[in-house]
């Protein structure tokens, strides 16, 4: 029970408390506008080039481009407690460390939805892009779906943040990786074969891919298995994050890298 | 006299102040709250005016908000004025900012306002442009600079690596750059430990003895005292009282100080001091657990056992008589209830 | 003389602040060629002869764009934390000419961009980009640096007034790679939308260095690239002077 409290509660009064300058100044150039002008950035490349359909870009962007709230604001959830000096004061905290992590990580999940599904629907509307009414459904679970993955990604990233100190530098350094590599503009297979193996163990990649096969009228069903793939990453992230933020914690205890001066 | 300066000659016509501050008023709006935005107007300086002699270092001294740096920021054309009027070498701070910017220079107390990642070197070539010293008087300038405020040997490193005080000289040597007529210092020794400040205050010294005209302000009695010619004392926006250092020790010298210590002194007490016959006024000093009643006496009067009385039921210590000091002076000042300004 | 030399010192100068610190450095450089990656690859898949070199080409400029646009919003708020806000406003110099060297000296940052987007298609991708007249190519880079400095200037006066000034970049850099004619070919759009592409001066960069690099005169649009610039230039003086009194008005220069 208290660790659900810990979860829920905490974790929203802690991402208020960093993301207190997420303000609209901030929020609708950075997650509102910049997805939507990468969407028309590459579709209008792709239509240059004669590859691939304006929905294709539309799906890969907006799909990619949750990496930035996911990854941006995991990792302030710890650089930025650091910075106000108060990772300290929590740490000390008797609170199981997976709930804390786990709670503080919902937000953000529920934020790198948001971004994505407003991508989504505003940049269909600009390219003349139509999605069928039933695939709306499958396509908002796939991108949840998506958004948890990456936030697990964040939580590795995040875990990075107790001991670089320009996280924010990380977390871009992962989004580029991403745009590249993820098949947001570039079909997985047609990329080289090394870039390929690298793909398939990203996340995003595979909730693209079936996002891509949903909007083009397959059931959930018929993409479960990139959805498992999707999840399974995510988890795979999410944990190797905790176990790094356990072990980092217990190491900047014994050299005193959690605060900064 | 006329001095000449890298900028020209300056022709400020013999006789009149070089600084002139007239009825010198600032208020600021602030807006509170996020939704319901309450709009209210801050009065930081009320009135203030003063002139500085040629030649002359005058003190602006006063506690912690009561306009000071304001009033330097209206004198320096960093802030427009919002009622009165001030002129620097005959310049309007407000009409002739230009012209009023190349003879003065500015340095501020703390740490900040250098760029950390270039050399001290590197911070005085920067602002030696912005302020035109030629060229070829630069290096030469430059290097005199370095060396009057002790830097010589580490001017080549990154100022990030610089210690407060060492911090605070680069910034009395990038305000002197273009050798002003005028300069401003706005608390220069605050932050800075004892001994880095009385150096500083040797400095300061010496600026004066070249000719410099000089405004500073600070908080500590003491270095007023030690420093300058004439002192200001403004609290609340508006000058209390003005004169040299011995006539602010006149103001109380005629009578004495009792000093009480006591321990849980409450502000009841300090107010029933206050109303007793041949009390001035009455301040509390805390010193460490201990706080110190200061009792300033009017001549003749003896008030020592009425004090006692009515701090019945409160822990005494020691209690003793002296002659008063300027700080008595300026705490009385800065203490007693504003005459006509609004609670 | 004095203003040429006060320009040179202080481009100098800041040029070495920003080198000086790594990650705003590094990352400067390194983000543009995640996105010339991209290009390279989508552009990959195309049969049309010369599209890599277009594509070579204009990855290789946005760096110039993308650094201005994401630091000149933020410049003068990191001036106020450094607590030097005041001091520059303070000198006799006119801000215009405080700010126009500290953007160039931005711009030029570019310029690293640039050549490791070129060294970076070539090494990996295996773009060469033929120059047929170098100094042409030389002259119109330098000039799409200043112009872009220019506008840069302007950006920096005109976001003042907001807290989260450095945010405005994330709006801006997009929006450039889309509408300059880096990746994109202006043709594709609407004809309104190239009415806004004219109005920024990398469209005009842009096209004098494509038409150099092909050996054709690009000397029509240096000056369109420049006075486009100037206009920005000339607008950012006018605003700043504006800015500054109502700053010294409202109290905010400080803000500590």
């Amino acid at each position: 029970m208290t660790s659900l409290r810990i979860f829920f509660v905490g974790g929203l009064i802690s991402f208020r408390a960093l993301f207190n300058w997420l303000s609209p100044w901030i929020y609708v150039p950075s997650l509102l506008v910049a997805p939507i002008v990468q969407i028309l950035l590459f579709a209008y490349m792709g239509r240059a080039a004669g590859q691939e359909s304006d929905a294709f870009y539309v799906i890969g962007n907006a799909v990619q481009y949750s990496a930035i709230p996911c990854l941006f604001a995991m990792a302030n959830t710890v650089a930025g407690e650091r910075w106000t000096q108060t990772l300290g004061i929590v740490l000390v905290t008797p609170a199981n460390r997976v709930a804390l992590f786990l709670g503080r990580s919902l937000p953000v999940v529920v934020n790198g939805f948001i971004v994505s599904m407003f991508s989504l629907v505003v940049g269909g509307l600009l390219l003349g892009v139509r999605f069928p009414a039933a695939s709306w459904l499958p396509l908002a679970l796939i991108v949840g779906i998506a958004a948890v993955s990456c936030t697990g990604l964040g939580l590795a990233n995040a875990a990075l943040g107790l001991r670089v100190r320009e996280t924010a530098v990380m977390s871009n350094v992962l989004f580029g990786l991403l745009l590249i590599f993820s098949g947001a503009n570039i079909p997985v297979d047609a990329l080289p074969g090394w870039m390929e193996s690298v793909s398939r163990w990203l996340p995003l990649t595979h909730a693209i891919e079936a996002a891509r096969e949903v909007a083009a009228g397959a059931t959930l069903a018929a993409v479960s298995g990139l959805i498992g793939r999707e999840l399974m990453l995510g988890v795979v992230y999410g944990a190797a994050g905790l176990v790094a933020l356990r072990l980092l914690e217990a190491e900047g205890r014994r050299r005193a890298t959690l605060e900064i001066q | 006299m006329v001095r000449t300066n890298f900028a020209g000659m300056v022709p400020v016509p013999s006789g009149r102040p070089v600084v002139r501050a007239h009825d010198l008023r600032r208020s600021y709006r602030t807006r509170a709250g996020t939704f319901r935005r309450e709009r209210k107007e801050v009065e930081a300086v009320r009135g203030v005016s003063f002139d500085i002699e040629r030649g002359e270092l005058f003190g602006l001294l006063g506690p912690n908000g009561a306009g000071k740096t304001t009033t330097i920021k209206m004198l320096i054309t960093l802030l427009l004025p919002t009622g009165g009027s001030a002129e620097v070498l005959g310049h309007d701070v407000v009409a002739d900012a230009r012209e009023v910017r190349r003879h003065i220079g500015y340095v501020f107390g703390g740490d900040r306002g250098l760029y950390e990642r270039l050399s001290a070197l590197d911070n005085l070539r920067y602002f030696a442009e912005l302020y035109g010293v030629p060229p070829r008087e630069q290096r030469q300038r430059i290097g005199e600079l370095v060396e009057m405020v002790g830097l010589t040997g580490r001017e080549k490193e990154r100022v990030e690596g610089f210690s407060r005080g060492m911090r605070q000289r680069l910034h009395i040597a990038r305000g002197l750059l273009h050798d002003p007529e005028v300069l401003f210092l706005d608390e220069p020794t605050i932050g800075i430990d004892p001994v880095g400040a009385r150096e500083l205050r040797g400095t300061i010294a010496t600026l004066r003895e070249q000719g410099k005209t000089i405004l500073l302000t600070t908080h500590y009695m003491f270095e007023a005292d030690e420093l300058c010619d004439r002192i200001a004392v403004i609290r609340g926006g508006e000058i209390v009282a003005e004169g040299t250092p011995a006539d602010l020790k006149q103001r109380v010298t005629a009578g004495h100080v009792v000093e009480v210590e006591t321990f849980g002194l409450p502000e009841t007490s300090v107010d029933a001091v206050r109303l007793l016959d041949g009390v001035r006024s009455a301040a509390v000093e805390e010193r460490g657990q201990a706080q110190v009643l200061i009792v300033q006496v009017r001549p003749g009067a003896e008030v020592t056992s009425l004090v006692l009385g009515s701090l019945d039921g409160v822990n005494v210590g020691r209690v003793s008589s002296r002659e008063p000091t300027l700080e008595d002076a300026y705490v009385e000042l800065v203490s007693a209830e504003p005459a006509g300004a609004p609670a | 003389m004095r203003v040429l030399r006060l320009v040179a010192v202080s481009y100098w100068l800041h040029l070495k602040m920003i080198a000086v610190s790594v990650f705003e450095g590094v990352f400067q450089v390194i983000w543009p060629i995640y996105f010339a990656t991209v290009a390279f690859l989508l552009y990959g898949r195309s049969d049309e002869p010369g599209v890599l070199v277009y594509a070579g080409l204009g990855a290789a400029v946005m760096g110039i764009w993308s650094v201005v646009t994401t630091t000149a919003s933020g410049l003068l708020q990191r001036e106020r934390w450094l607590g030097t806000l005041e001091l520059l406003v303070a000198s006799p110099t006119r801000f215009a000419l405080v700010l126009v060297p500290i953007t160039t000296a931005m711009a030029s940052l570019g310029l690293f961009s640039l050549v490791s987007t070129l060294l970076w298609a070539w090494l990996l991708f295996g773009i060469t980009v033929p120059v047929a007249s170098p100094l042409a190519f030389v002259v119109s880079i330098l000039v799409s640096v200043f112009s872009v400095a220019l506008l840069g200037f302007l950006l920096s006066v005109a976001v003042v007034r907001y807290r989260t000034a450095w945010a405005m970049g994330n709006l801006l850099e997009y929006p450039g790679w889309l509408l300059c004619g880096f990746l994109v070919p202006l043709t594709l759009f609407p004809s309104w939308v190239s009415w806004i592409s004219y109005a920024l001066p990398p469209t005009w960069g842009m096209q004098a260095i494509r038409a150099s690099a092909h050996g054709e005169s690009p000397w029509l649009d240096v000056v369109m690239c420049l006075l486009v610039g100037l206009v920005y230039g000339v607008v950012g003086a006018l605003l700043s002077e504006t800015v500054l009194r109502s700053a010294r008005r409202h109290a905010t220069l400080s803000l500590t």
